[in-house]
């Protein structure tokens, strides 16, 4: 069963740059900062994308690094922005046949210019449901929201994958919180959801998404965390003490860079940093970083009035939203 | 969709997630920033439009129900629309 090989990287560069080779499961957790974005390869080469990320400059420069092709189908686990941000490009430019979702839309500009994108591709909706979808010959299972999710949250409502090649399993839930997994725990039997080989982290190491209930049914070999400079402290101390005690390898795309696991027929895989060789789990928190990096001529305040209520008094030269306007006294500190 | 119009002062953004004592919030120009939660009206969710009105020295936040709810209308219907007609059962690619 357990036909597993871990390569831990120090091939790191040579071949996370290659497009995904034929004959082999290609899974590749991106580097997209704070943000999930997953691309599956099948054998064949039939690609699937997983969420997207929070910027599409840097989705689009991901799919040319990995000269992707062709993308046969995208899914969004969930309406949020850090999610969905960058599908908007690989819908414009690949035109796949499938955008899987929750059914749920999110109010955002994000979100519609998404919408907006699959509509003109002409890319047929799929509402989330119980179901496979046979990328070539990797079988990639649909978990639907469980019954009883509040359709208000886009989180509960994470769409799942459990994607299978040989004897190879990998799992990733979105932004799923307790109340979704425990969910899937009473409509899915444990033989179902674990032992999984590959396991992508709930919402980055958020402290209300991996739980010991489910942990201990998926049985993760390996944990690959989708996160990068954020306010929010993901992942969180909690997370990587619990991923620690099911004995799991550790991987973050903030300090690993892209994730690369191929599998081979039968199911025996390898795994691949782009950076580093994984983490060991720690037992101390990360700072959350400073403020999410942004285009600086992006925003606009109106007043310094609208300056505090953004909590950004003062705005210092150079900073997102300052203008000489706002600097009456011209020393380069706006609203003092 | 948003809309801001600069000589009012009046401007909409978008909660598009709530991650604790933070909302991050979509602004009218598309991107998005972490806001503290405490800084917006009380009660605010996930979804939610806020209408800031900025006059002269005073600034105002108040959720608007009516935009949001239209907002959301519209794009349920958009994605709805993109879902319908998609096959039934297991499907090969």
């Amino acid at each position: 069963m357990r036909r597993v090989l871990v390569l831990a990287a120090l091939l790191g560069g040579m071949t996370v740059a290659q497009p995904a080779p034929a004959g082999v499961l290609t899974i590749r957790f991106l580097d997209v900062g704070q943000g999930d974005a997953v691309l599956i390869t099948a054998p064949e080469g039939q690609s699937l994308l997983y969420d997207g990320g929070r910027s599409e400059k840097r989705m689009t420069e991901l799919l040319g690094q990995y000269s992707v092709k062709s993308l046969a189908i995208v899914a969004a686990s969930h309406g949020d922005a850090d999610h969905i941000t960058g599908l908007t490009p690989a819908v414009q430019e690949f035109k796949p046949k499938f955008f899987l979702n929750n059914g749920i839309a999110a109010n955002t500009q994000t979100f519609s210019k998404l919408t907006a994108a699959v509509g003109t591709a002409g890319t047929q909706g799929l509402l989330a449901s119980d179901r496979v979808i046979n990328l070539g010959s990797v079988k990639v299972t649909i978990l639907p929201p469980p019954p009883g999710m509040p359709k208000t949250d886009q989180n509960l409502n994470s769409v799942g994958l459990l994607i299978e090649y040989g004897t190879f399993r990998a799992l990733m839930t979105g932004d799923s919180e307790t109340a979704e997994t425990a969910g899937w725990l009473k409509k899915y039997p444990a033989s179902k959801l674990g032992p999984i080989n590959v396991y992508k982290s709930i919402h980055h190491g958020a402290r209300n998404g991996d739980n010991p209930a489910w942990l201990k049914a998926v049985r993760p070999s390996n944990v690959v965390i989708g996160v990068g400079p954020n306010n929010y402290g993901h992942p969180t101390s909690e997370a990587l003490a619990l991923y620690k005690s099911v004995g799991a390898s550790i991987y973050r795309t903030d300090l690993n860079g892209t994730v690369t696991v191929t599998v081979q027929p039968g199911g025996k895989y390898a795994l691949v940093t782009e950076k580093g060789t994984g983490t060991v789990p720690q037992t101390r928190p990360t700072p959350p970083a400073p403020s999410p990096a942004r285009p600086p001529s992006s925003v606009t305040y109106p007043s310094c009035a609208a300056v505090r209520a953004a909590g950004k008094a003062p705005l210092l030269a150079g900073q997102p939203g300052y203008s000489r306007k706002l600097d009456r006294d011209g020393d380069g500190r706006a609203c003092e | 969709m948003t809309e801001k119009r600069g000589e009012l002062g009046i401007s909409y953004v978008t909660i598009d997630g709530i991650e604790g004592h933070l909302a991050r919030v979509e602004l009218p120009d598309g991107t998005t920033e972490d806001w503290q939660l405490a800084s917006l009206p009380k009660g605010v969710r996930e979804g939610d439009v806020i209408r800031i009105d900025v006059q002269g020295g005073d600034v105002e936040m108040e959720i608007d129900h009516q935009e949001t709810d239209r907002r959301h209308a519209l794009g349920q219907r958009q994605l709805d629309q993109l879902n319908a007609q998609a096959p039934e059962g297991d499907l090969d690619l």
